[in-house]
């Protein structure tokens, strides 16, 4: 590592601390009521014991499945759909407009027709975390299909390349760096999702157990939840970037 | 008119009956966005030739190719392989591409590239490192197996374009300014490569190019271009002798006489 980056990496640390020590200092001079507001100190507390003894782990890993499902489903249903209509230039003409229209619409807006249609069940958290989560994919794949290099195309007729072939050989990996990027991009709208649905439905995760945890005013537990679902989202996005890294090794070597 | 006085009647190659052509063009004419770009093409190229296509920028040398090559169906006449119509690319006839950049897969190694083509082609994947390590110092690129495109020069990148092509086995090759792009030393090192791995595969070769001198330098058989519709201007057998020099060959009174040539040719053309 060069010194540069250390010296990054030691400033982002010292401000990161700086943050929790400012929180330790409000909580213990009691600037907001500690039933609002706990101190890190108890907040770590009640982390640690709902690990050893409560079921947060049980939560955390409720809220990484209904992320990880509705995630992986759009992510088949997003690629597979994308990479139809950007290898058609007709598909795209006849599609395109009907996908302007549904995705600015907010997937809150979705979100009672999915409870009409599911009841609040997991289908309808699959439901709604996969169609929010799908659009990044979707639109990255379409856009990644359409703009592989037509030589490479001349390239596998010439070889008399099968469809199949053409389309895992050539296209997939040339709009790879699109799809991986709308990949990591939906994560984050899957957790959010997650989250929202959980409360919504009553669903076993992190966000159920924050919303208890507000109502009986456990702050601490509050702040616990809170803490996790932060560091599920970063730690999914730098596994991403680390995958999106490997994956794409041959974009940033050489000149 | 210069061009009827230089273009000598070359009863050999006019004379090749069409059977014994390897790419035979007849009377072809291809209409591109509404305009005529190719008119009146007859042109037989046989088995093992070193034919070279000369001509002015826009002239239709491109197109000529990629008809050759089946990218293009010509919109009357008939381009022929061993007798058989082009009607879509065949793999026994492989292209270089002057855009080597584009026509690699970055996300490819060298060998990943040249595997891609031995993928195709069907052999079995045991066989496959053997053959490419083969090709990879067939065209000078031993030791760069595992190197991505984008870690290569220019030369490095046109010679694995090369291998992927020698890699269909082609009976023929079509290579359209392959070497355009390139500085003059690696241009030069890598005409010689070309003609000493065109001698050993004894494949057909139609080279594109806007250099004279690379075209007499490479070739067997020399035609230059008439832009607006593209026809044929003017025909040059090429009778230096092999294996060509870089130095001994371009002084030759024979070499100077037919670069004047077309020299003239190419000047009447753009007028
Ligand atoms: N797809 C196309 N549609 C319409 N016109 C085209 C098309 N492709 C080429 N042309 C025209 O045909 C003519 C010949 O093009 P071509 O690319 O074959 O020329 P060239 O001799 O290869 O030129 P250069 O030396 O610049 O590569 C040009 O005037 C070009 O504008
Ligand atoms: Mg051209």
């Amino acid at each position: 590592m060069n010194p540069a980056l250390l010296m990054w990496r030691a400033a982002s640390f010292l401000v990161a601390a700086g943050f929790v020590g400012l929180w330790q200092l409000v909580a213990n001079l009691k600037l907001v009521s500690p039933v609002f507001l706990p101190g890190p100190d108890r907040a770590w507390a009640s982390l640690v014991r709902g690990f050893t003894s409560g079921d947060l782990l049980a939560k955390t890993i409720g809220t990484l499945e209904h992320m990880a499902y509705g995630w992986l489903l759009a992510s088949i249903v997003g690629i597979a759909l994308g990479a139809m209509i950007g290898s058609s230039k007709a598909m795209r003409s006849y599609v395109a407009p009907s996908l302007e229209f549904l995705r600015p619409l907010p997937v809150s807006a979705i979100i009672p027709v999915a409870i009409a249609l599911f009841g609040l069940t997991q289908g309808m958290a699959l439901f709604v975390i996969a169609f929010g989560a799908i659009w990044p994919m979707l639109l990255a794949t379409v856009h990644g299909f359409a703009a592989v290099e037509p030589r490479l195309y001349e390239v596998a007729r010439s070889l008399h390349m099968s469809r199949l072939a053409v389309i895992f050989k050539i296209a997939l990996p040339s709009a790879s760096p699109d799809i991986i990027s709308g990949m990591r991009l939906s994560l984050t709208v899957a957790l959010i999702l997650a989250v929202v649905c959980e409360i919504l439905a009553g669903l076993d995760g992190l966000g159920y157990w924050v919303l208890l945890s507000a109502r009986a005013f456990r702050s601490a537990d509050l702040f616990a939840g809170v803490i996790l679902l932060g560091a599920i989202g970063y730690v999914t996005a730098q596994a991403m970037s680390m995958v999106e890294q490997r994956l794409l090794r041959w974009r940033t070597s050489g000149h | 008119m210069i061009l009827s006085a230089t273009a000598r009647p070359h009863p050999p190659a006019a004379a090749v009956s069409p059977a014994k052509a390897q790419i035979a063009f007849s009377h072809v004419t291809l209409d591109l966005g509404g305009k005529t770009i190719i008119e009146d093409v007859s042109l037989d190229v046989k088995p093992g030739e070193f034919l070279c296509i000369i001509g002015a920028s826009g002239c239709g040398k491109t197109t000529a190719l990629r008809l050759a090559a089946g990218l293009y169906q010509p919109t009357s006449g008939d381009v022929t392989f061993d007798g058989a119509s082009m009607r879509a690319p065949r793999r026994d006839v492989a292209i270089v591409f002057q855009d080597y950049g584009k026509a690699l897969l970055p996300w490819r190694t060298a060998a990943g590239n040249v595997s891609l083509a031995l993928e195709t082609i069907g052999m079995p994947a045991s066989q496959r490192p053997a053959r490419i390590d083969e090709l990879l110092h067939k065209v000078g690129l031993p030791n760069h197996a595992g190197k991505y495109p984008a870690e290569m020069s220019g030369g490095m990148q046109q010679r694995l374009q090369i291998a992927r092509c020698l890699a269909q086995e082609p009976k023929a090759l079509l290579m359209d300014e392959p070497f355009g792009a390139l500085d003059a030393m690696t241009r030069q090192g890598l005409q010689d490569e070309v003609l000493e791995l065109v001698a050993a595969s004894g494949a057909t070769v139609i080279f594109v190019t806007h250099d004279l001198e690379e075209a007499i330098y490479l070739g067997d058989r020399v035609i230059g271009l008439l832009p607006h519709p593209g026809r044929i201007g003017i025909e040059l057998t090429i009778d230096l002798p092999r294996p060509r020099d870089q130095l001994t060959t371009r002084e030759q009174p024979e070499f100077l006489r037919l670069r004047r040539e077309l020299f003239d040719f190419i000047k009447a053309s753009e007028a």
